[in-house]
């Protein structure tokens, strides 16, 4: 299967049908994904600044992580759930637009800075867990987390201002892309 | 409010905001990612009160770390959010969602304020009454409608359907 008939598939599917087919869809499935990329971003600076020692710098990273990373995660199983949907409407405008293939590139080494920290990085948490300056490799990991996630959060905006639609938009949506928003 | 709406759309501020398109995006970027802040700071507060969040640090110690957060995203967010409403005051203010929003936003101030006046008390052990706890319910639920409606603007009919004031 090539990745043009992949794409096909995904854009001929029940969800993309019905997405397309719905007038209220978009406009839920759409806002319910901005939510949850706005709580992801919101919990993970709390996590991240804390990781640069900058706040909260008397409460253990793990203390922190373990309030906070549930609700992210949470929010990032809403935020792939709508974003594929999204997709799906109208799968190969996305996958060729500049935006969201810099998105997922973002949201990829997103995935890889957390898998260094929690895989080499927080082995040895014991030891700096209270410590109001965590070791400079988690300094790094919580610095890049926050940029990653902004251009992920950043970018997801951006597509909505260079995509276009390229399917016949259902009576009754206002998508108002020439104001630009 | 329509004609208030189209008199503001022809000043010359709105014509500056809606003719720079940079500005308009950096200023929707801006009001996204401080969202995030705000969003994530009321919740911990309403989550302290309801037992979910920090239940070892008192109360007055969780207000002093995010409610200085939510007091600085609030006032990006509502400097931000207004250049964009005078950016294109027709399409705010026929939005149902753009009102309800405002309404939500006044109501979830005013919770957290008053957390901050009635519950600032010292000590690890505090219990909070019922009415602080529902209020603290209420809380998570204004602040995760003020992001999906502040998305919602865009859609108006689609959402409110004959309950949009759009035309």
């Amino acid at each position: 299967m090539t990745a043009e008939t992949l794409i096909a598939a995904i854009e001929n599917s029940a969800p993309a049908v019905w997405m397309r087919g719905v007038v209220a869809a978009m406009p839920v499935v759409e806002s319910i994904h901005v939510l949850a990329a706005v709580a992801i971003f919101g919990t993970l600076l709390v996590v991240d600044l804390r990781l640069l020692g900058l706040r909260d710098r008397r409460r253990a990273l793990t203390r922190v992580s373990e309030e906070l990373l549930p609700i992210a995660w949470l929010a990032f199983g809403a935020a792939v759930v709508t974003g594929a949907l999204m997709f799906s409407t109208n799968a190969h405008t996305y996958f060729s637009n500049t935006a969201f293939r810099l998105k997922m590139l973002a949201l990829l080494c997103a995935g890889l800075n957390m898998a260094v920290f929690n895989l080499v990085t927080r082995r040895g948490v014991a030891a700096w867990d209270l410590s109001g300056r965590p070791p400079r490799a988690a300094r790094v990991a919580g610095a890049l987390s926050l940029l990653l996630w902004a251009c992920v959060v950043l970018l997801g905006r951006w597509i909505g201002f260079t995509k276009g639609y390229d399917f016949s938009i259902p009576d009754g949506i206002d998508l108002d892309f020439a104001a630009g928003h | 409010m329509h004609d208030f709406a189209q008199w503001l759309d022809r000043t010359p501020p709105s014509v500056l905001i809606q003719s720079s398109l940079g500005l308009i995006r950096l200023l929707q970027a801006a009001h996204l990612l401080t969202a995030g802040v705000v969003c994530v700071s009321g919740l911990v507060i309403a989550l302290r009160v309801l037992g979910v969040a920090r239940r070892d640090e008192p109360f007055d110690a969780v207000w002093r770390r995010f409610a200085p957060w939510l007091a600085g995203g609030l006032a990006v967010m509502a400097t931000t959010g207004l250049l964009q409403t005078l950016g294109d005051p027709v399409r705010e203010f026929t939005s149902t969602s753009y009102w309800v929003k405002l309404a939500s936003v006044v109501t979830a101030i005013a919770i957290t304020a008053a957390f901050g006046q009635r519950l600032r008390v010292s000590g690890g052990a505090e219990r909070f009454p019922v009415a602080a706890k529902l209020g603290a319910a209420g809380l998570v639920l204004l602040w995760l409608a003020i992001v999906l409606l502040g998305r919602m603007i865009a859609y108006d009919r689609a959402i409110w359907g004959a309950l949009s004031l759009r035309t």
